[in-house]
């Protein structure tokens, strides 16, 4: 293990107890950073002992009680384009969170900031898994009745090749098993209808691709061939499956929806106390920020996009979401996924 | 001031140049770094997308940036180096 003792003592015994190197935590990304991020951060490491470090500016932070802080003195904006921004700010947040990862010093990276700027820092920085052609984000979706739908890519990658999406489903297939417990998780491809013959060129031909036998059986799940989008928060599926541009839109109108859904229903409560409680619960069970975040998945290093608006609450799940897949081994057993795939192609190939 | 030391060698030769992108690439793309020549296009010949050139770029800047300091490539140049060629010829001339 690394040498964190210029990180204080405090640090290296919660990772003694922990197991696991620290966490870092972006304090400069999101729309309330540094103080909520700051906050969050704090009650992860004084409340529920998990190890973190800091990455930002030392004159921003403001008040971190214990928790160490990695120096950085630019910040990407929310707005930044990302590939600029981390290939000229060497000195962010971001861009020394990922290094910290990549340079064993921190087993995580959690940012409330910028998505691209965090997915392109962290594909520089810590470098993809070999065999992985693209990173995806995975972003689970709550499925009332039953665990959530991990949706993906929901925003990496606007436009794909169908060996991406067969990459995707694999790592979807992984990622339901490890985090939600989903034995044999049933994948699913997101069309305009359930029948093959529909959807655009793309899903058509990751359809026939993901009808082939063998391609989930590194990780243990099952194509149920093309859902819709209003399987999303259905129990019958437990993967879906998609590029980036239509993942993108199915979430945010997902969360549009919920918006909406529970300002109707504040308006017509009339002030009765039941229905607003109602509303509230609704809101708490379906909104995004209760799924702790998304992961990145297909870099040597986790990677957890927290929603922009995180509170510190927010940030405290999503620091407790990364804990969780850097103890459930979840890059290492991609990393072994990936190389038994290649491992079937070489073989396929010269067979 | 003596003849030599108006001699200014080029911190790299074209040779190790041209190792150091096919090796570079031969990484992220995963394919034999023998099979990667001077001529081939990175789009056309080596499927290499945007974000390969940018994972590229990246990585010669940082190997190259330890032995020569303040070596980048420009964004804005980026759109003119269609082949390894291109690539090489570029770090060259940054490195006179």
């Amino acid at each position: 293990m690394a040498d964190l003792t210029e990180f204080g003592p405090r640090l290296a015994e919660l990772v003694g107890r922990a197991g696991h190197l620290p966490i870092v935590v972006d304090a400069m990304g999101g729309d309330h950073a540094p103080g909520e991020i700051v906050g969050g951060a704090r009650r992860a490491f004084e409340q529920l002992g998990i190890p973190i470090i800091l990455v930002g500016r030392p004159d921003a932070v403001g008040d971190r009680g214990e928790v160490p802080l990695i120096e950085a003195s630019e910040a990407i904006a929310m707005d930044a384009d990302p590939t600029t921004s981390v290939r000229r700010m060497k000195d962010s947040s971001l861009v020394r969170g990922a290094e910290a990862v990549r340079d064993g010093k921190a087993s995580a990276l959690v940012s409330a900031g910028n998505t691209g700027a965090a997915m392109t820092a962290s594909l520089l920085r810590m470098g993809r898994i070999r065999g992985i052609a693209r990173p995806a984000i995975a972003s689970p979706i709550a499925s009332p009745g039953g665990t959530p739908t991990v949706l993906l890519d929901a925003g990496a990658n606007a436009e794909c090749n169908p060996e991406w999406l067969i990459q995707f489903g694999q790592m979807g297939t992984l990622y339901s098993r490890l985090r939600f417990g989903v034995a044999r998780p049933r994948v699913g491809l997101m069309s305009i209808g359930e029948e093959s013959v529909k959807g655009n060129k793309l899903v058509k031909d990751v359809h026939k691709l993901m009808s082939e036998p063998g391609w989930l059986d590194h990780v243990d799940g099952r194509f149920v061939g093309n859902v819709e989008g209003r399987d999303l928060m259905s129990t019958d599926v437990d993967v879906v499956v998609t590029d980036g541009f239509v993942g993108n839109v199915a979430l945010k109108t997902l969360e549009g929806a919920l918006e909406g859904m529970v300002k109707a229903l504040e308006g017509i409560a009339g002030g009765d106390p039941v229905i607003l409680d109602a509303a509230r619960r609704l809101h708490d069970a379906l909104d995004p920020e209760q799924q702790g975040g998304a992961l990145l998945l297909g870099v040597r290093g986790v990677t957890i996009i927290s929603h922009g608006s995180s509170s510190a609450w927010a940030m405290t799940n999503a620091i407790g979401l990364a804990q969780e897949m850097v103890r459930s081994g979840f890059v290492e057993q991609l990393t072994e996924v990936a190389r038994l795939t290649a491992a079937d192609t070489t073989d396929a190939t010269e067979g | 001031m003596p003849a030599e030391t108006h001699v200014e060698q080029s911190p790299m030769s074209r040779a190790e140049v041209f190792a150091l992108v096919r090796d570079r690439l031969s990484d992220i793309l995963e394919i034999e770094a023998s099979t990667i020549n001077e001529g081939d296009s990175f789009q056309d010949d080596l499927d290499a997308d945007s974000l390969a050139l940018i994972e590229l770029v990246e990585a010669i800047e940082e190997e190259v940036g330890e032995r020569s300091v303040g070596f980048r490539i420009e964004d804005e140049d980026l759109e003119d180096l269609k082949t390894v060629r291109d690539a090489v010829d570029y770090v060259l001339a940054r490195l006179d």
